[in-house]
């Protein structure tokens, strides 16, 4: 390790030269990255509830809708349509979409005793202006299902414009688009902008918006403890630096290898800075501590004692990070996994290389450490350090006993986890958004889109009448409003021709009736070129994750029950979907904590050379776990795609901790000898730098919660939380451990 | 000499307006010359094939009989594929219309009072597959005349889903050659390409291509076996005939 560190003060220059040359080269490489928000399309490609809802959307005409709807007191009124009129007409011709929807231009079959009228429910070039045609309009409209409560609200004061986008369109551009040109008509009636197009773009936004002030915020604040802690300019600016560089680095190999900024990732930066600085942290305080006159000795000195747990607590972060590989359901978790991994690994190479190289190039070996010292005593180590000594030497016991019960009341919080997948919960509540979409849920239905695929012959009258039978099926659930599907086409069409509202029994006659529907703009949404393909595109009304469950199930079972060889019924769309999601959650939980617990306790056992210390290390971060997933079981916040991450980064970080205290005490020991004297130094010297760490990690981390995005804040939250129960648990836990061990006299000097 | 200039000038005055007048004219002329050509038949029967292309290449086929008295009689009686065989639609004058599906055994009379739709599952709207004279439905602008054929912009009188439609017109012959339809975003939103070929003393659409550049669809609608002027009664379009 000394050869290692003589060897990089040797080349410190070099070093210097390649960071800053890297750091130019990569910077510029950011502006390349590009953002996605776009959560869905970060499905997986192996899955065949997403390849489906992917296929609906390439074949049908988009997947994704979206709704403006006008809030008004009554909807018929030769204002509001005239205004209808003018959004669809300017939606009709914006690029990126695929078919628009609403009261002035929808398909209506109207059957009367002289025959069938084909045409449009209103004549959009000659609106109804007389009392009596918006009268007899209102009550044609509310006596059709196709209308009511899927066009207009069942109170008559809402209406809605549904619109899809065309797949490989840019969807956020289409979206911006169309919202500004609503705004610019500056319409009478209130305006709701929902579904998936606005929320994902709005997401974007308060994406970026997030990021170009939370970032800054927490520089400054991570700064200012740095400043107060180590009360030297240099011990404020050399984490800053090369967590400032890791960030920049990090981003430009994203840019490079063609990642994305997503809605995970976009706090990926304020990991990195509060952990880039940590190793750091770990370097200065080491330097610091040595007493060594000759301050370039004590430089190498203090790196040949920190390189390992530096490394070691690196190493175990990142395989936090990469468990996500294994475990996660969504691509944009893996990527997050991954590009944090790799940006921990650089933050690692930077504190040791780069920040000896600087601190021996520009002579800046904080000689000043003496006069610091005792200042610093008063505040860190006598008020908090000797005194908590003090305390576990003397009730060790009891220490653990507090522990015990503690985990004992997490494990009890863990049944009680909420999962939450839905984008809209998302926003904050008065978020314009999530108002548009309670109001879309009030009044239409919700914007969840549900579909159901039918492969077979859809002109077989058998098939066509599976479909009524699914609609029917799905209406008995009192979230779903309404549901549409080229059956009913037929069956409408089948009553004008004075046979009845029902689906004919010979397909000759189907056949006959398609000739009528052939052409009409709806019907590529509705079936495929080829016949062979037909779906019923529906809405979801409930947003809570037990409906979209219960809804899910019973869907699967009707889908697999009623599948036969002339028809095939495959169920997909959002709440399918969210169920996945939400089962990936739990499942990515798990997997990616016992990956991350086993990883940890392999890597650390291996690295000190001994499966006990491996044990002990691992002990109390296991306990922050528990306490961190009792806590949001208590505390209500829900697993979320954010969330998720929490337990496994807080296993990769909160370990460093233990790590330090266990390499500590080792290097202690091996010096004196006496385990009970090795705990206590331990504790006063690495336990100093656990507490600057652990305060300015957390409170990196607690500037999410002023992020516009709920998962974000969750997210800052619990990662602080557990940053203090593991930087608590590696000074209280695992000393206590040690202690109680050490009585038994399990620990010898090697 | 001064009312030498005078009256130059006064020359050059009513010379520049006669072009003007000129110009005006011949739009209207030119496309009243094109719907002459197109609508000059007293009556017409023949048989139409009709192509339809998706935007993979796939081609299905549909034919139909066709009988057409003045501009606005028809009848449209398909006979292949068997599925749609006997399907009869009758044109009569003021939008009405009657289908008759033989597998119901029944006619009705529909009214597709939106004419921006398609008809039938093809490239042209039932507002295309009008017999209307342009000049009635459209006003003319030149646009410039080139090589063999003139350019008109055709701006709507009325109601219509184009904003505009350009026609070269041949310049000999005064049939349509192409015909471009622009959106109310102004768009090109489809083009109608037109063969026509002398057929006894008319000229007769021998192919029309109607390519939907939205949905990047085409239609092909080919003539044959055309007979004029064979002097078709009134009576021939009658619900009645629908069956036959």
């Amino acid at each position: 390790m000394e050869k290692l560190t003589q060897g990089i003060v040797k080349l410190k220059w070099v070093i210097i030269v390649i960071v800053t040359g890297l750091t130019f080269f990569f910077g510029y490489q950011i502006k390349h990255l590009t953002i996605n928000s776009d959560i869905l399309s970060t499905l997986p490609d192996d899955d065949p509830t997403a390849i489906l809802y992917k296929n609906i959307g390439a074949q049908y005409g988009g997947n994704e809708i979206g709704m403006i709807v006008l809030e008004t007191d009554n909807v018929f009124k030769t204002s509001v349509l005239q205004h209808i009129k003018q959004i669809t007409d300017s939606l009709r011709i914006t690029a990126g979409v695929s078919t628009v929807t609403s009261l002035t231009n929808i398909l209506d079959i109207r059957s009367s005793e002289w025959g069938i009228e084909i045409g449009k429910l209103v004549d959009e070039y000659d609106l109804p202006d007389e009392k009596s045609e918006l009268d007899s309009l209102k009550e044609y409209v509310f006596s059709k299902d196709m209308y009511k409560g899927a066009i207009v609200s069942e109170d008559g004061t809402a209406t809605v414009i549904l619109f899809t986008l065309l797949t490989d369109a840019d969807k956020q551009a289409a979206a911006e688009e169309i919202k500004a040109k609503v705004e610019v008509l500056d319409l009478p009636e209130i305006i709701y902008f929902g579904g998936l197009p606005f929320m994902l773009s709005d997401i974007t936004d308060l994406i970026l918006s997030d990021m170009i002030w939370l970032i800054p915020v927490v520089f400054v604040i991570i700064a200012f403890i740095l400043l107060f802690s180590f009360r030297s300019v240099r011990g404020m600016l050399l984490p800053l630096l090369t967590a400032g560089i890791t960030v920049v680095w990090t981003l430009g190999i994203m840019a490079i290898s063609g990642y994305e900024i997503t809605i995970i990732t976009n706090f990926m930066p304020v990991i990195l800075l509060a952990l880039g600085s940590a190793y750091t942290i770990h370097v200065l305080n080491s330097i610091n501590l040595n007493t060594l006159k000759d301050r370039k000795q004590a430089l190498i000195k203090a790196m040949a004692y920190t390189m390992i747990p530096v490394f070691l607590a690196s190493v175990t972060t990142a395989i936090g990070f990469v468990s996500f590989v294994f475990g996660a359901y969504l691509t944009m978790i893996k990527d997050f996994g991954i590009c944090t991994s790799i940006g921990i690994i650089i933050a690692l190479l930077l504190s040791v290389f780069f920040v000896p190289a600087l601190i021996s190039a520009l002579s800046i070996y904080g000689k000043k450490v003496e006069t610091e010292k005792p200042e610093k005593k008063e505040i860190l180590s006598d008020i908090i350090l000797h005194p908590l000594t003090k305390i576990l030497f003397k009730y060790p016991k009891r220490i653990l006993t507090v522990w015990g019960i503690l985990l004992l009341l997490s494990i009890a919080g863990i049944f009680f986890i909420k999962t939450s997948v839905n984008i809209t919960e998302y926003f904050k509540k008065d978020n314009p958004t999530r108002i548009s979409e309670d109001v879309m849920q009030k009044k239409f239905g919700g914007s969840l889109p549900v579909f159901v695929e039918f492969e077979g012959d859809i002109q077989e009258p058998e098939v066509l009448k599976m479909m009524i039978k699914t609609e029917n099926f799905m209406k008995e659930d009192p979230n779903i409003y309404s549901a549409q599907s080229v059956a009913d086409l037929v069956e409408q069409m089948n009553d004008a021709m004075g046979e009845g509202i029902k689906i004919p029994d010979e397909k000759a006659k189907i056949e006959q009736l398609w000739f009528l529907l052939d052409g009409q703009d709806i019907m590529p949404q509705l079936v495929s070129d080829e016949l062979d393909k037909g779906i019923i595109q529906s809405k979801f009304a409930s947003i809570e994750t037990d409906d979209i469950n219960s809804f899910t199930n019973k869907m699967d079972k009707f889908s697999k029950e009623n599948s036969n060889e002339i028809c095939k019924i495959k169920f997909t769309g959002i709440p399918p979907t969210y169920v996945k999601l939400n089962d990936s959650l739990v499942k990515s939980q798990y997997s990616s904590l016992i990956i991350a617990i086993i990883m940890v306790l392999l890597i650390v056992g291996i690295i000190m050379r001994s499966f006990s210390q491996g044990v002990y290390a691992t002990i109390p971060i296991i306990a922050t776990v528990l306490v961190l997933l009792g806590f949001m079981g208590f505390t209500g916040i829900s697993l979320d795609i954010a969330t998720v991450l929490v337990g496994s980064i807080a296993l990769g970080i909160g370990i460093d901790y233990s790590i330090h205290v266990i390499s500590g005490f080792n290097t202690h020991l091996k010096e004196n000898g006496n385990a009970e004297k090795a705990i206590e130094e331990t504790i006063m010297t690495t336990g100093k730098a656990v507490i600057i760490n652990v305060t300015s990690v957390a409170a990196g981390f607690l500037v999410l919660l002023f992020a516009q995005i709920l998962p974000i804040q969750n997210f800052g939250l619990l990662i602080a939380i557990s940053m203090f129960g593991s930087g608590f648990g590696a000074l209280t836990l695992l000393p206590v451990m040690l202690i109680l061990a050490n009585k038994r006299n399990r620990i010898t000097m090697k | 000499m001064k009312s030498k200039i005078q009256s130059a000038v006064f020359t050059a005055l009513i010379f520049a307006g006669s072009i003007l007048y000129a110009n005006s004219q011949d739009a209207n002329t030119i496309l009243k010359n094109m719907d002459d050509v197109m609508y000059a038949p007293k009556d017409m029967t023949g048989k139409h094939t009709i192509t339809l292309i998706d935007k993979n290449g796939k081609q299905e086929i549909r034919k139909a009989n066709i009988k057409q008295k003045g501009t606005d009689k028809r009848i449209i009686r398909f006979t292949s594929p068997a599925s749609q065989a006997g399907i009869s639609v009758l044109s009569l004058p003021d939008d009405v219309m009657y289908l008759y599906l033989p597998a119901f055994g029944k006619e009705r009379r529909i009214s597709a009072s939106v004419k921006n739709q398609n008809f039938a599952g093809t490239d042209f709207s039932y507002d295309d597959m009008e017999s209307i004279p342009y000049s009635d439905k459209y006003t003319p602008k030149l646009i410039k005349s080139e090589g063999n054929v003139f350019v008109l912009e055709l701006t709507p009188k009325g109601r219509s889903d184009y904003s505009r439609i350009i026609v070269n017109v041949n310049k000999t012959n005064y049939y349509p050659e192409l015909m471009e339809y622009y959106d109310r975003g102004n768009k090109k939103i489809k083009v109608a390409e037109y063969t026509f070929k002398k057929s006894g003393n008319y000229w007769n659409a021998a192919e029309i291509e109607m390519t939907n550049l939205k949905k990047n669809h085409k239609t092909k609608m080919q003539m044959s076996d055309v007979k004029y002027d064979t002097g078709l009664t009134d009576d021939e379009f009658t619900v009645r005939k629908l069956k036959l």
